[in-house]
């Protein structure tokens, strides 16, 4: 391997990265929160899929790419947000419990009209989506904002199908929960 | 699997996201029929999908983050042209993306539509388009600016009707690679949605009542020997309107 990329490297890179550069900066703005720390994300994450972009296999760029981003986003949350990483443990353990227990309850008693959920404004949305442990959240996005289907899903987080449907519907759950009791325009 | 796969609350979700084949779907029809509660589920699940994809929509990556992973990787600029039209080796990625099947068994089936590798093409197409700075190669709501525009770029350049008095206005064309021939799209609007309506002289009538595929609807016809296909994040009865508004008007002419 010679220390200056080729010329197909380059080329290959273009048409393989470049093309969904703006999902890898959704996502990796999603997961950090913030649009100057997601670009320093993206940018790792493309330095990693160049060094990698002749080991591509050339099927499905865009959740090869993402699967990158969100490895770099997880790096930059380990050394930069230490405590959102955290709950990703808890959050399993729970999982794990309440699988065992057989319960599906994420969603309680509440059971808030669909018109009031359609009538969410950007910026409830986007806060309620925040809000959501890393998990949830990026299921979500990858979902719901970026049009992955679940077996994307699946290979981007490193997940079976499964547990994407149940981590989905307890990322919605939650969301259409909070969308649902809280006045339009109200802050919690 | 950390649930039961079949659990109706979590079925619910997957029936909202075109995931379950065409048998299963049908199953949970007859059971939203039965059961208010899962219907109301439903409902609320698909007002959070439509909530979502009108309030946030896709944002383009700021073109100093391009600039600046170019510059750290050592790349030599290329022409702005690139970025603002999908290059065809480009649109064949995205194409290898949506025909991509998951290796390993598992409970879902496919539908049959998924393997529609010209469907997934007109999709891959406009979700390309709506990634891109504009969705469109030449903007414009005068069918007379247009076409002639197409004349110089297709063989058979398309029939452009203006649909602004039906609430579709024309907002400009692009040409699409479908396989490997160039194809005349024309672009309308319909409040903030944009339709991508795809010209196949010869082409075959590939989704005659709407299909979701990943998260848009897909509506084709035919006319005078052209497939005509309709792609948009409308709701499938807002895109049948269009299509029946379209098939009045290029009528008329």
């Amino acid at each position: 391997m010679g220390s200056l990329s080729s010329e197909d490297d380059q080329a290959r890179f273009r048409s393989v990265v470049l093309p969904h550069l703006a999902q890898a900066y959704a996502l990796a703005r999603w997961l950090t929160g913030d649009r100057a720390d997601a670009e320093d994300v993206v940018q790792e994450a493309c330095l990693r899929a160049f060094r990698g972009i002749g080991g591509f296999s050339g099927v499905n760029p865009r959740a090869w790419l993402l699967t990158i981003v969100r490895h770099a986003a997880y790096t930059w949350l380990g050394k930069n947000r230490s405590g959102s990483l955290l709950m990703v443990d808890d959050l399993e353990a729970v999982e794990r419990k309440q699988a065992s227990a057989g319960a599906l309850s994420e969603q309680g008693p509440e059971t808030p009209e669909a018109a009031l959920i359609a009538k969410a404004d950007a910026a409830r949305l986007e806060s309620a989506i925040a809000e959501l442990p890393v998990p949830f959240r990026e299921t979500l996005v990858l979902r719901d904002v970026q049009g992955l289907d679940y077996r994307e899903i699946a290979e981007v987080t490193g997940v079976p199908i499964g547990t994407v449907m149940s981590r989905l519907a307890r990322a919605r759950g939650r969301l259409i929960a909070r969308l649902g009791t809280e006045a339009p325009g109200g802050v919690s | 699997m950390t649930v039961s796969p079949m659990d109706p609350r979590l079925l619910v979700h997957a029936y909202v996201d075109g995931e379950l084949d065409p048998a299963h779907a049908l199953e949970m029809e007859r059971q939203f029929a039965s059961d208010p509660a899962l219907a109301a589920e439903r409902d609320r699940v698909e007002a959070l999908r439509r909530a979502i994809r009108e309030q946030l929509p896709a944002e383009a990556a700021p073109a100093s983050l391009t600039r600046r992973i170019e510059s750290s990787l050592g790349l030599r600029r290329e022409a702005p042209r690139a970025a603002s039209h999908p290059s065809w080796r480009a649109l064949a990625a995205s194409v290898v993306l949506a025909v991509f099947l998951a290796s390993g068994a598992t409970w879902f089936a496919l539908r049959p539509d998924q393997a529609d590798a010209t469907a997934d093409m007109i999709v891959a197409s406009h979700v390309r388009a709506l990634m891109a700075p504009q969705p469109f190669d030449i903007a414009s709501s005068d069918r007379h600016t247009v076409k002639p525009w197409f004349n110089g770029r297709i063989a058979d350049a398309p029939r452009v009707v203006d649909l602004a008095d039906q609430g579709f206005p024309l907002v400009g064309g692009r040409v699409d690679v479908i396989g490997r021939a160039p194809v005349a799209t024309l672009v309308y609007r319909h409040r903030q949605h944009l339709i991508s309506l795809s010209a196949v002289p010869g082409g075959r009538t590939i989704a005659a009542t709407p299909k979701e595929i990943g998260g848009y609807n897909l509506l084709s016809w035919s006319e005078n020997g052209t497939a005509y296909s309709a792609v948009s994040d409308l709701a499938a009865p807002d895109l049948e309107t269009f299509a029946k508004a379209f098939r009045a008007a290029s009528a008329e002419r």
